[in-house]
């Protein structure tokens, strides 16, 4: 077996780290190899996919190889009538969409990029898009994975059927770990059949109390959006609230939705597929664009201290300045271009201070090098964390891979 | 610590934290501890407590730690796999005192309750508001939300739903030195490592669960009912798969072989003809959306060969349809003297293949088998029916239950879709998994509880003691230095 190997350059850095080595697998047995290799040598190593998160975390305390999944890019399984598929980390979920769709069937996880975005970095960075409003994230869709382990051991949890209690849950416990515990090699998903028909209504210029009361009679009515976000528009929200399924229901819903606005005075339109496509492209552009990204993630009843409190200091210093609000998972994202890095620091800690004690928190998904020294990245360490940390003594004793990227200098 | 405290001078210490009625270690209030709803293979543990808070437990686990006890924590003891059959010489702590429901957040669309709460009256508790708590094992009305973590359970709506591991958004964990730490939320994503995930499902392996924060979720619209017969399992089956293949996701989809529908009528009286198969589907959410799935889904059952289709006309009657399936379980007594509750997973669009395979396996060995199960997604549950007085049948229902949950792992299914493994499924998590995955799942382990003092003996196929050092820092026992060795 020979994995293909070279030299890094300066495009295979990690937040500035330039890895002395570059190991790109192409199968999952050549994987294990490269993995078990930087065991043998005690490389430190982080893994890479389409690279579309690597902003998120720390600097690598260390780096001496890369591992990028990209070749590893197959479709390794569908089987539509049971709504699995599996496949290779570095498959991109543009990809796997493709192929889904052949089967009028997608994986419900809509993470930004996904024309580069691996389905093995979304699992790792727990990457979402507005689809999660209803369908969850990363660890309501994984059902298995495989992966290896920093000692270069090779193994699975999980399985591939849609319910299965069998063993210690290392399916969900890789959603979020950023290569810190192992690489994963493949990834199986439940799929959900592809809608009939979607329809976006939008309820322009809206006050966070406006979005919260809308949000507050949709439910009280039992709408179910399918997707559901806020994107800031000066100092208002433009809320779109996406409606999937069969034409019948999609359209009742659309009309309920519409009157409830009316009687609340707030007047929404149900956008042409044109219309549509452009609002959540706006949508796109503050997830996937801007040199200093953060989410902020706290509870629905918050949205008018994200939208009043705590993202204007942010986004004061930002030009463009772009943020997303999803009201229903109490989570947002500011993006955008910093003015000047001395004047961003200070607002960003400013807003951590008023999230965390909040009970949420807000980390960088990705910031300019002249930022990051001064601000960390992660935040105050929740109370769990020896718990993180001899879990990461157990995977990874020497801490060799993502070394120091991760919550608490793990 | 001089070797290993008396019970009765542990019984003392631990009376002085919880109250001399919240502990013993004699008297017939012992025997409920044995097992759980596995009720073949009890162990009678040495002591039993009842801790009524998170302080309380945090003592007790620090008490049964000095005295070099193993911990088996219990919730109502509903669990079908012994997953809280106490060990030799084990402590169990019962969290059944610990029933209060703490902070409802409607708007935030969480409940905090203690572990001993059950989960039916989680839902009670929110319904008039007109919330719910999704998981509905059918023990719901007995279940405590403390085991349903434990063993991430499922129930007939977890199709659509998910699990419980889907809904717990935080919880309050007493580890195994007595400390007490909070993972999770209510907020979402908690920088960090994805704890709830190895909490969740770790059956009593990790900590003792004193506090959990659980997703409500708003109730559907309206919910569409209907029962469909058909001549077998095959048609039955194909009905299953046009219907998912026709993107629709019912809430629910459960079907029931021959003899389950006997068994079922036999208990409630239902007037369910005798047929080869019965389907009894939910579809819930708004009310145009569900009308128009469930008309399609109906058409769909008349094409794949129904016999019968009815809709239930109220909403008793439509409770009355779920009770026939809810109670198939215990149903099954009622055609037969003993029987066993298999819990296997297959691919869905195998189901029908399945089912004549575990026919003729059951032939084979001159045993019946009723089949109740999770349609929607593969989950069997294959009812082994035998006569304990008969010489030799238990042994051999025994045989074909490992056997049918062997063949589910040969099909690329799972030996348990809700039950959990427990102690009597662990020696087939090797059917299933190789050493490094469970040496790989026993890491998780070890980063929570590095000496195992929490359930020992469930899950991990094997009888070795936890000295077997799972990843780097494995610690050797207490008991093991103590020169005290028990085989769990």
């Amino acid at each position: 077996m020979v994995i293909r190997e070279r030299a890094g350059k300066s495009e295979d850095a990690v937040q500035g780290v330039v890895p002395r080595l570059v190991l790109e697998p192409a199968t999952v047995e050549e994987a294990t190899a490269a993995v078990a290799r930087c065991a043998s040598d005690r490389l430190a190593v982080v893994f890479v996919g389409g690279g579309t998160d690597l902003g998120l975390g720390a600097r690598p305390f260390r780096l001496d190889a890369v591992i990028r999944t990209g070749a590893l890019s197959r479709l390794v399984d569908h089987a539509p009538a049971d709504q699995v598929v599996t496949a290779e980390a570095g498959m991109t979920l543009a990809a796997l969409g493709e192929a889904l769709a052949r089967q009028r069937q997608r994986l419900a996880l809509d993470a930004p990029l996904p024309g580069r975005a691996t389905v093995g970095g979304v699992v790792a960075a727990n990457a979402f898009g507005p689809r999660r409003t209803r369908f969850g994230g990363a660890r309501d869709l994984v059902l298995g994975v495989s992966l290896v382990r920093a000692d270069g051991v090779a193994a699975k949890g999980g399985g591939k059927v849609v319910k299965n209690v069998a063993g210690f849950d290392l399916p969900r416990l890789m959603v979020g770990s950023l290569g810190t515990l192992a690489l994963l090699t493949t990834v199986t998903f439940r799929v959900h059949p592809l809608p009939e028909t979607e329809v976006t209504v939008l309820f322009p210029g809206l006050e966070p109390d406006q979005v919260r009361s809308l949000a507050a009679a949709w439910r009280a009515a039992q709408l179910e959006p399918g997707s559901a976000a806020a994107v800031f528009s000066s100092d208002r929200l433009d809320l779109g609230l996406r409606l999937e399924g069969f034409q019948a229901g999609v359209d009742d819903q659309v009309a309920r939705l519409l009157d409830l606005g009316r009687r609340s005075g707030l007047p929404g339109e149900r956008l042409g597929a044109a219309e549509g496509a452009a609002f959540w492209r706006r949508h796109d552009a503050v997830r996937e664009q801007g040199s200093l990204r953060v989410k902020i993630a706290s509870t629905p009843s918050h949205l008018g201290d994200l939208a009043r409190a705590w993202l204007p200091p942010i986004l004061g210093e930002l030009s463009p300045a772009g943020a997303v609000v999803y009201p229903t998972l109490g989570i947002a994202f500011a993006s955008g271009e910093p003015a000047s890095g001395a004047g961003l620091a200070a607002g960003l800690r400013a807003a951590r201070v008023a999230v965390t004690a909040a009970g949420g928190s807000l980390v960088v998904c990705e910031a300019p090098p002249a930022i990051r020294p001064a601000f960390d990245p992660w935040g105050p360490p929740p109370p769990s964390i020896d718990l993180m940390r001899a879990l990461k003594e157990r995977f990874d004793p020497e801490r060799r891979l993502a070394s120091g990227r991760f919550v608490g200098g793990i | 610590m001089n070797g290993r405290a008396s019970v009765s001078e542990l019984a003392g210490r631990m009376a002085a934290v919880v109250g001399a009625r919240n502990c013993f270690s004699e008297g017939p209030d012992l025997l409920t501890y044995e097992c759980d709803g596995l009720t073949h293979g009890r162990t009678r543990p040495d002591l039993v407590v009842l801790p009524g808070s998170t302080e309380e437990v945090a003592e007790v686990v620090r008490l049964a730690r000095a005295a070099g006890r193993p911990i088996v924590p219990r919730g109502s003891g509903t669990g079908l796999s012994g997953g809280a059959r106490p060990v030799p010489g084990s402590v169990v702590v019962a969290l059944s005192r610990m029933r209060r429901i703490l902070e409802v957040n409607l708007e935030d669309g969480w409940v905090r309750v203690e572990p001993g709460v059950i989960n039916l009256d989680v839902t009670k508790h929110v319904s008039p508001a007109g919330y719910y708590y999704a998981p509905d094992p059918s023990s719901q009305s007995i279940c405590s939300i403390g085991g349903n973590v434990a063993f991430n359970s499922g129930g007939a709506h977890c199709l659509k739903y998910g699990f419980t591991v889907n809904h717990v958004l935080g919880a309050r964990v007493v580890l195994h030195d007595g400390k007490v730490v909070d993972i999770g939320g209510p907020a979402l994503d908690v920088p960090g490592h994805d704890l709830l995930a190895a909490l969740v499902g770790s059956e009593g392996m990790v900590g003792i669960v004193t506090e959990v924060t659980l997703r409500l979720l708003r109730k559907p619209e309206t919910t569409r009912t209907f029962f469909a017969t058909f001549p077998s399992t095959d048609e039955g089956g194909e009905a299953v798969s046009r219907i998912i293949a026709a993107g629709i996701l019912p809430a629910a989809i459960e079907m029931m072989d021959r003899l389950a529908i006997v068994a079922a009528k036999a208990a409630t009286g239902l007037d369910w003809p005798d047929v080869g198969a019965a389907l009894l589907m939910d579809a819930d959410g708004p009310t145009a959306e569900v009308e128009d799935l469930s008309e399609r889904a109906v058409k769909i059952a008349r094409e794949a060969g129904a016999l019968e289709l009815r809709l239930p006309r109220s909403e008793a009657e439509r409770q009355l349809m779920w009770k026939g399936r809810k109670s198939a379980f215990a149903a099954v007594g009622r055609i037969s003297p003993n029987y066993m509750v298999e819990d296997g997973v297959i691919p869905r669009s195998e189901i029908a293949s399945v089912l004549r395979e575990i026919e003729g396996m059951a032939k084979e060995r001159g045993l019946r088998v009723a089949n109740v199960f999770h349609a929607g997604d593969g989950n069997l549950h294959p009812l082994v029916l035998y006569d304990a007085r008969e010489t030799g049948q238990e042994e051999r229902a025994e045989h074909l239950g490992g056997e049918i949950l062997r063949m589910c792992v040969r099909r690329g299914g799972s030996i348990t879709g809700e039950h959990g493994v427990g102690s009597e499924k662990a020696a087939y998590m090797a059917d299933m998994f190789g050493d490094d995955d469970l040496d790989t799942m026993k890491r998780v382990r070890a980063a929570f509880d590095p000496d195992c003092c929490f359930n020992p003996g469930k899950v991990f196929p094997s009888s070795r003691l936890c000295g077997e050092k799972p990843g780097p820092g494995g610690v050797e026992h207490p008991a093991v230095k103590s020169g005290e060795v028990y085989r769990w």
